[in-house]
C-alpha cells in the first residue's frame, strides 16, 4: 500500500520542530560562519567589506600578527594535548581496573566517588582550584609548608601552571574516561581469561594478550574524545592561570575568543575557527579510520 | 596473599577517593570560614569559628552587589526549559526517524543529525553570537536557550531506543483507530519513561553546567548565569575573599550535585550510549 501524502506531511511534521532548531542553530550559523571570514567583519562597525581569503592568509604569512596570535596558541593547545590525553587514557584505565578490581560490594561506591568532579561545571572546577593553588593561602601550599617543603608557585611559574592545568583537567574529566573502561572491560568474555589461566598466564600477560585487545575499540573511542576535550580546553586556562605565566597558557581558544571579543575582529577570529574546527574533525577522521581501517584487516 | 592484596587495593582506593573528595570538602570547609580564617593559609577542615555568614550575605545579595538568587534562577530556568524542549522535539523526531517509514527526507535528514555529532562547537560559536545579536536577543533566555535545541545526542539516543520498540503494540493502538500523535503521545512516550529520564538529566546538566556560551550571550548582570556569574566573581571583587567564594561556588555546585547523586545510574548509561555508537 502506497502511504497517502496527507500520512507523509503529518509524519514529516513530527521532525520539523527538531528540523528547524537544527536548521537555526547548527546549519545557518555554520554557512555564515564561512560568510564572516570571507568579511572585513568588525564587531561594531556597520560596514562590512568583502575580503575574499584575505583573513585566511593572514593568518598563513609569516610574522603578521594573526599569525602568531594563531600558531602560538595552538602550540598551546597542542602542548596540552600531548601532556594531557595520555594521562587521562592510563589514569582513566587504571582507576577502571582498581574499581573492577575492588569487591562487588564496594564497587558502586568508589565508583561515585571518582565520577562526582565530573558532573561540576568547568566554572566551579576552576574555582575550587583557584582556591587550592593560591600561593599563600592555598591548601597545597599550605601542606608543602606543612611538610618543611617550599611553596610552588602553581599558576604563575612554569611548568608549574601546565601541571596545574593537567591536575585539573584529570580531577575533573577522569570520571568519563573511567565510565567507559569499565563498562568495556566488564564486555571482556570471561572465557578468555579462564582459557588464559588453565594455560598458566600471568596477570600481566592477560592484560596485554586479552583485555588491551578486546578493548581496543573503546580505546580508541576514549583517545578521540580526550583528544577533541584537551583540544578545546578553555575554562581551566582562562580562570587559572589567565594565560600565564607571559603568554604561556593562552591556548587557542582564548586567543581566538579574545580576537573577537576584545579586538572586535570577528571576521579574522571566524577564519581562524575554522580552521580549529578543521584541525578537530581531521584529528577525528584520522583516528576513526584508524579504528575502521583495523576492522577491515581482520 | 589474597586477601592481602585485597586489603591493599582496598587502601589504594580509599587514598584515591580521598584526593578525589578533597577539594570539595575543603571548598565546604572554607564556605564556613570568615574571611580571615580563610586566607591564614591553614590545614583546619574543622572552622575555628564556624559562620553562615557568607550563605546569608551571598544569598541576600547585598554583598558587593551580586544577585546571586537571580542567577540561581535564570540557570534553573534555562535548564528546565531548554530540557523540556529537546525531550519534546528530540523525542518527536526520533520518533518519525525510527517508526514513521513514509516520513519525507528521512534518509538524508537522518544521515545529517548523525554527521553533526562529529562538528565541534567552535564552528558555529561566532557565528552564533552574531546570529543572536543580529536578532537582539544577546541577554535574553532565548540566547541561553535555543543553541542547545540543535544538539543531535537526544535524537539519536532515543532513535535507538524507539527503533527497538515492539511493532505489536503500536499495531494494537493502530487497530483500536489511534492516530499516529496518539500512538506516540499515549503508548510510545509512557513506555520510554527510563531513556527520557536520562536524557533529561543528562540535558539538565549540560545546559546548567554551560560555561563558555552564557559568559558571552549573556553579560548584564542581572541575565547572568550561576557557573558565569561565580567564575567572573573569581576573577573581579571576589579575589581572594575565599569564603564568600566558596559558599557560592558550593551554592552552584548544589543543583547538579544532588541531582547527579539521585539519578547518576541514568547519567552513566546516557555516558555509556554515548561510546556505543
Amino acid at each position: 500500500m502506497k502511504p497517502t501524502l496527507k500520512s507523509r506531511i503529518s509524519s514529516s511534521l513530527f521532525a520539523l520542530p527538531y528540523t528547524l532548531c537544527f536548521a537555526a542553530f547548527l546549519l545557518f550559523p555554520i554557512c555564515y560562519g564561512f560568510y564572516i571570514s570571507l568579511h572585513d567583519f568588525e564587531l561594531l562597525s556597520k560596514e562590512h567589506p568583502f575580503v575574499g581569503l584575505s583573513n585566511y592568509i593572514a593568518i598563513f604569512t609569516p610574522n603578521s600578527y594573526e599569525n602568531s596570535l594563531f600558531f602560538r596558541g595552538l602550540w598551546a593547545t597542542i602542548q596540552f594535548v600531548i601532556f594531557s590525553v595520555p594521562l587521562l587514557i592510563i589514569a582513566g584505565l587504571a582507576i577502571a581496573m582498581l574499581v573492577n578490581a575492588l569487591p562487588s560490594k564496594l564497587r558502586g561506591l568508589f565508583r561515585t566517588f571518582y565520577f562526582i568532579p565530573y558532573a561540576l561545571s568547568a566554572s566551579v572546577m576552576a574555582v575550587i582550584w583557584l582556591m587550592m593553588f593560591d600561593t599563600n593561602a592555598g591548601f597545597l601550599n599550605s601542606m608543602l609548608q606543612k611538610l618543611g617543603g617550599q611553596s610552588i608557585p602553581w599558576l604563575t611559574g612554569t611548568p608549574w601552571a601546565w601541571v596545574s592545568l593537567i591536575i585539573t583537567t584529570l580531577w575533573w574529566t577522569i570520571g568519563f574516561n573511567m565510565i567507559i573502561f569499565i563498562n568495556a572491560l566488564n564486555q571482556v568474555p570471561e572465557d578468555y581469561y579462564e582459557a588464559a589461566s588453565i594455560d598458566g598466564a600471568s596477570s600481566w600477560s592477560k592484560f596485554i594478550y586479552i583485555t588491551l585487545p578486546t578493548i581496543r575499540p573503546v580505546m580508541l573511542f576514549v583517545m578521540i574524545t580526550s583528544t577533541i576535550a584537551s583540544f578545546n580546553i578553555y575554562a581551566q586556562p582562562f580562570l587559572l592561570t589567565r594565560g600565564g605565566p607571559g603568554d604561556t597558557t593562552r591556548v587557542l581558544l582564548i586567543n581566538v575568543l579574545d580576537h573577537a571579543f576584545i579586538r572586535k575582529e570577528v571576521g579574522s577570529a571566524s577564519a581562524m575557527a575554522i580552521i580549529m574546527a578543521l584541525i578537530i574533525i581531521i584529528i577525528s577522521l584520522v583516528q576513526y579510520r584508524l579504528t575502521y581501517g583495523r576492522k577491515e584487516g581482520n | 596473599m589474597h586477601k592481602l592484596r585485597k586489603a591493599l587495593l582496598i587502601i589504594v582506593a580509599i587514598l584515591l577517593a580521598a584526593v578525589m573528595l578533597l577539594p570539595l570538602v575543603w571548598m565546604i570547609s572554607t564556605s564556613l570560614k570568615n574571611d580571615f580564617e580563610a586566607l591564614a593559609g591553614q590545614m583546619n577542615f574543622i572552622p575555628k569559628k564556624p559562620t553562615i555568614d557568607n550563605y546569608i550575605q551571598g544569598l541576600n545579595g547585598e554583598l558587593m552587589n551580586v544577585p546571586i538568587m537571580r542567577w540561581i534562577t535564570n540557570s534553573l530556568s534555562i535548564g528546565i526549559i531548554g530540557t523540556g524542549i529537546i525531550l519534546l522535539i528530540d523525542s518527536m523526531a526520533a520518533y518519525a526517524l525510527a517508526r514513521l517509514q513514509d516520513m519525507m527526507f528521512r534518509k538524508i535528514l537522518f544521515s545529517m543529525f548523525i554527521a553533526s555529532l562529529m562538528i565541534p562547537g567552535v564552528l558555529t560559536f561566532l557565528p552564533m553570537y552574531m546570529e543572536f545579536n543580529g536578532l537582539g536577543l544577546i541577554n535574553t533566555y532565548a540566547a541561553l536557550i535555543l543553541p542547545y535545541t540543535a544538539g543531535a545526542f537526544g535524537v539519536f539516543l532515543l532513535y535507538q531506543f524507539f527503533i527497538s520498540f515492539p511493532k505489536e503494540i503500536e499495531e494494537a493502538a493502530r487497530i483500536d483507530g489511534a492516530n499516529k500523535w496518539q500512538i506516540y503521545s499515549r503508548v510510545v512516550l509512557p513506555s520510554s519513561v527510563s531513556i527520557m529520564v536520562t536524557l533529561g538529566i543528562f540535558t539538565f546538566m549540560g545546559i546548567y553546567n554551560d560555561f563558555v556560551w552564557p559568559l558571552y550571550a549573556a553579560t548584564s548582570p542581572d541575565m547572568r548565569t550561576i557557573t558565569a556569574g561565580i567564575a567572573l566573581m573569581s576573577q573581579g571583587s571576589y579575589t581572594q575573599a575565599y569564603g564568600k567564594l566558596m559558599a557560592m561556588t558550593t551554592i552552584a555546585a548544589l543543583p547538579v550535585l544532588i541531582i547527579f547523586m539521585i539519578g547518576q545510574r541514568f547519567f552513566v548509561k546516557a555516558i555509556i550510549q554515548s561510546a556505543v555508537k
